[in-house]
């Protein structure tokens, strides 16, 4: 393993002996000085701890003189094109152009508080209350034209903002142009039907792209604040090591300051590469700390390791919320007695390592305080239940902290940006400055929420006419989650899973809604016995658990690793049976859109049923077909296998997915092309890797991903559209099943099962190897 | 003693000259985001492995994020912002005009490449090298030219589509 680059190109600054290093304590207080944010349309709504009242109308929208149109949406801009998304649902139920829409995404003083911008949820779930809520506003300015028009509701249309009826017509600008509605949602306007749709499942182009095109775009990287300065966190140079002491600068920069509170460890600068120097100039004593296990034992030091115990985090869970009662997901007929009488069986482990999110941009937060009032600027995807994190980390009531979302680098998951917000806040109020603080590559990398590995025993038995009879699963991971956020309803957040707050020695309630995520599950297929069993070994971190790698959500949460698991056992119990894979998944399935997404991903691929592994496996590159099914997506992956080098390349594929009604087909066809390519990476490139004392999978070099000349030439994707039933999330889904596809389709290619992630080349060389295929 | 003294140093971005203060070893990248406020170049992985930051350098990508301030004075550098205004003046139209994109832009957001879009930067602008050397390139020359950078969102398919895209466009002299 080649170690991280990081001493070697930023160290190479020489520096004169270190002045006076001047270390900043932390201190509270200050005059008051904040003003609210003001609406476009002049309004602030009052509001409560957790934002403004979602049941008032003008909390989602205003209309303005001009007829357009601005949404106010507390979902965040994640790349993933949603807002674009969102503001087509507004327009097509308030009878405006699309162009007419303007938007405010998530800010705690003004826009609803939408939860957690994550899985695949955008559209899905979030969407759910705007489209209400245009809808309620095209009703309300269609009674206001009445009166003002004289004529009834029933007389009037509606279209591209403009009432008319009877030979008159007015524009909802006339109506109410930058007029409050002064109405709650009622609940009773109706939505229009998916026939009357004119902008929902058409392919608007995304709002944002413009701008990113021509480098106007405003990354939450590129905000700057006057008199603001730079700021860079120095984590400890062992996961677990404690800061004994802080000496100051070995070199003299100008103008550093050392920021300091516990085993957090921060440096601010006025000019931002001198802030990187600072952070690699700073004169700390660290203790010693070796508590990782050799990745070679993962397995063991995964099954070995204690279960997650309630009773022993009483804060985790809000009132109402409860832990599954029982470890065993799902417990049908008796698995036992029918592995003991199936006609053949398998008994299989599989196992996925710990994946990073990888973000491009290292994740960036930026802090200004007024007094006590303060304001941030971030990527978090839970800005209200990180906004309440960050108040209850300074003690404060939520409304005395301000978060204002602003895209970052995409994120996947929960990649650095909850900490980053945090760090930037301590830090600003540290130096009495704004202060912007973006990771290194090495802390985003080195200090991240990664993805749990994950062990599978796997069970499966057939009959005699090759039929499914028992599915078994046992399976160990840690958390899914890590957010300073509860999933709704319940509202708020707790600094404590946030790995900025407990270097500084904040103890309290780490948040937990679940165990993990949960186990496999033979999901689309019918088998009369089947048992499934998690155990949950709880929300580890750097400064506590049994195996103190930090663990939280990333794409899919645990779909990926759950499906490598799930749809690897069916497919080897296909050719266990001798049967076609895909021919064996429609035996045992029972609902259409499944098989509808699975025939059309077969058809659209050419797949060419027969048994597998494929009969002709002459030569030294072998080429091979697999199928993965999640939920109602169907995938083909077509592979080559070098035996010689052990490289894999998936040159094509088809990707069928019915996601209910499309809102927009290009961007599903977009996050399809997305999620399967990174599930490509993930699943042929990516691994954290660490020594006894941390992480070290920590640039690019060492934690390699998919690059251009490995791309797949075609990625064809099938659209299975149901405009009349709601949506489902599109940008995890297609993600789930690419492990097991690739992996199946590794076996149709050499007849070697990889049951152990990543198939990188010595890894698939070895066990092909090992099974006297290479 | 050596100092990180601050040097006034005269750079050529996007075809003006700027006045900046910074220490010579600096990178271009902190001088162009955070003195010039360009949001074009981003600060990836600092070690030239990622592609996020990358400009052009009299025509060549090179990667702001190790290149020291002072080794660009005298030289022009182009970020993604002023590619518009490279493309009217290879054309011998005014800069001036406010601005069509560069071909490769305009086919970014025909392809509707993006989705996060903070690596796209290094993308385009390495396109912008490659199609001066390479009027019509293979695929393949594509995939080669751009396996420098890294995308984590997976637009690669549709990059290396606007690619073919820009390509054809620029053939034919613009739209």
């Amino acid at each position: 393993m080649s170690e991280f680059q990081k001493e070697r190109h930023f160290s190479r600054k020489r520096f004169v002996k270190a002045g006076g290093a001047l270390i900043v304590g932390l201190s509270l207080g200050g005059p008051t000085a904040s003003a609210g944010a003001k609406g476009v349309a002049g309004y602030q709504p009052p509001l409560g701890p957790y934002g403004p009242d979602v049941s008032q109308l003008d909390t989602w929208l205003a209309i303005h003189a001009d007829n357009t149109v601005t949404l106010y949406t507390g979902i965040i801009p994640l790349g993933t094109g949603s807002i674009t998304g969102v503001l087509q649902i507004a327009a097509d139920e308030l009878d405006v152009p699309f162009s007419a829409m303007r938007v405010v995404t998530a800010d705690t003083s003004r826009t609803a508080d939408q939860f957690v911008s994550s899985g695949s949820r955008a559209i899905s779930s979030h969407g759910v209350p705007i489209r209400q809520a245009a809808a309620e506003a095209r009703a309300f300015l269609v009674n206001l034209a009445s009166t003002t028009l004289g004529l009834p509701v029933a007389e009037l249309t509606v279209t591209d903002g403009v009432v008319s009826g009877g030979g008159k017509s007015t524009t909802y600008g006339q109506l109410l142009g930058d007029k409050l509605f002064n109405a709650q949602i009622t609940g009773k306007a109706k939505a229009k039907t998916p026939a009357d749709y004119k902008i929902v499942g058409t392919s608007v182009p995304r709002i944002d792209i413009p701008g990113k095109a021509a480098g106007t775009h405003t990354f939450v990287q590129n905000i700057r604040l006057p008199g603001m300065v730079h700021g860079r966190v120095v984590r400890p140079p062992a996961s677990g090591a404690t800061l004994l002491k802080v000496k100051g600068f070995k070199k003299a920069i100008p103008g550093a300051q050392i920021v300091r509170k516990g085993d957090w460890l921060g440096v601010v600068a006025p000019r931002e590469y001198d802030a990187i120097q600072a952070s690699l100039m700073v004169d700390a004593v660290w203790s010693d700390w070796s508590g990782l296990p050799p990745i070679a034992s993962l397995e063991k030091a995964i099954r070995e390791a204690p279960l997650y115990n309630p009773a022993e985090h009483p804060n985790d869970l809000r009132p109402g919320q409860a832990f599954p009662s029982s470890p065993i997901s799902l417990n049908t007929g008796n698995v036992d007695a029918a592995l003991a009488a199936a006609a053949k069986k398998l008994s299989i482990t599989y196992t996925t390592p710990y994946h990073s999110h990888g973000s491009i941009g290292p994740s960036c937060g930026v802090a200004m305080w007024q007094g006590n009032q303060l304001t941030v600027w971030s990527a978090s995807q839970t800005p209200y239940g990180t906004r309440e994190a960050i108040a209850k980390f300074f003690g404060l009531p939520n409304n005395n902290v301000r978060l204002i979302s602003v895209e970052g680098s995409g994120c996947y998951g929960q990649n650095g940006s909850d900490d980053a917000t945090l760090d930037a806040a301590i830090m600003a109020q540290a130096v009495g400055k704004p202060v912007r603080v973006q990771y290194m590559r090495w802390d985003e990398f080195g200090w991240e929420n990664y993805k749990s590995a994950r062990v599978f025993d796997m069970n499966g038995g057939i009959d005699a006419n090759g039929r499914v009879v028992a599915w078994k699963s046992e399976s160990w991971g840690f958390t899914g989650y890590g957010r300073p956020e509860f999933h709704e309803p319940a509202h708020g957040g707790e600094p404590g899973s946030l790995i900025s707050a407990q270097l500084t020695g904040w103890s309290g309630a780490e948040v937990e809604e679940g165990q993990g995520g949960g186990a496999p599950t033979p999901g689309n297929y019918s088998v009369p016995n089947a048992w499934s069993k998690f155990n949950y070994l709880g929300a580890p971190s750097p400064r506590r658990g049994a195996l103190r790698i930090k663990t939280g959500s990333m794409r899919t949460v645990n779909g990926y690793d759950n499906t490598f698991a799930s749809e690897s056992l069916f497919d080897e119990l296909a050719a266990l049976a001798g049967i076609d894979a895909v021919q064996f998944r429609l035996n045992h399935m029972t609902n259409p859109r499944t098989i509808a997404a699975l025939r059309a991903a077969a058809d659209t691929a050419g797949w060419q049923y027969r048994p597998s592994p494929n009969p002709n496996r002459q030569g030294r590159v072998l080429s091979g077909r697999g199928v993965s099914v999640s939920g109602t997506v169907a995938s083909v992956f077509e592979v080559t296998v070098d035996t010689k080098t052990g490289k894999i390349t998936v040159p094509r594929i088809t990707t069928a997915i019915d996601a209910g009604q499309h809102v927009n087909p290009d961007m599903i066809a977009s996050q399809v092309e997305g999620a399967v390519t990174q599930g490509i990476s993930r699943v042929i490139r990516e691994q954290v890797t660490w020594n006894a004392s941390g992480i070290t999978s920590r640039d690019w070099v060492t934690y390699p991903i998919l690059r251009m000349t490995d791309t797949p030439r075609a990625i064809n994707v099938v659209l299975l559209p149901h405009q009349d039933l709601p949506s489902s999330g599109v940008g995890e889904p297609p993600q789930n099943g690419v492990g097991a596809g690739v992996a199946n389709a590794v076996f149709d290619a050499t007849a070697v099962r990889m049951r152990s992630t990543p198939l990188s080349p010595p890894r698939v060389r070895a066990m092909l190897k090992a099974a006297g295929v290479a | 003693l050596e100092v990180s003294l601050a040097s006034k140093l005269k750079i050529k971005v996007n075809g003006l000259v700027h006045s900046v203060t910074a220490s010579l070893d600096t990178p271009l990248l902190y001088v162009l985001h955070n003195e010039l406020r360009l949001h074009g170049p981003r600060f990836g992985c600092g070690l030239a492995q990622c592609g996020a930051c990358s400009v052009l350098l009299d025509g060549k990508e090179i990667r702001s994020c190790v290149t020291p301030v002072a080794a660009v004075s005298g030289k022009a550098i182009t970020t993604l912002e002023g590619l518009p205004a490279m493309w009217s003046s290879s054309r011998g139209t005014t800069a001036a005009s406010p601005a069509a994109l560069h071909p490769l832009q305009q086919a970014w957001i025909d392809e509707q490449v993006f989705q996060c879009g903070y690596c796209q930067n290094g993308m385009i602008i390495q396109a912008a090298d490659l199609l001066t050397t390479v009027k019509r390139p293979t695929e393949d020359q594509i995939r080669t030219a751009l396996n420098g950078h890294l995308c984590r969102c997976g637009t690669n398919i549709r990059i290396i589509r606007a690619v073919q895209r820009a390509a054809a466009v620029m053939t034919k002299g613009g739209k």
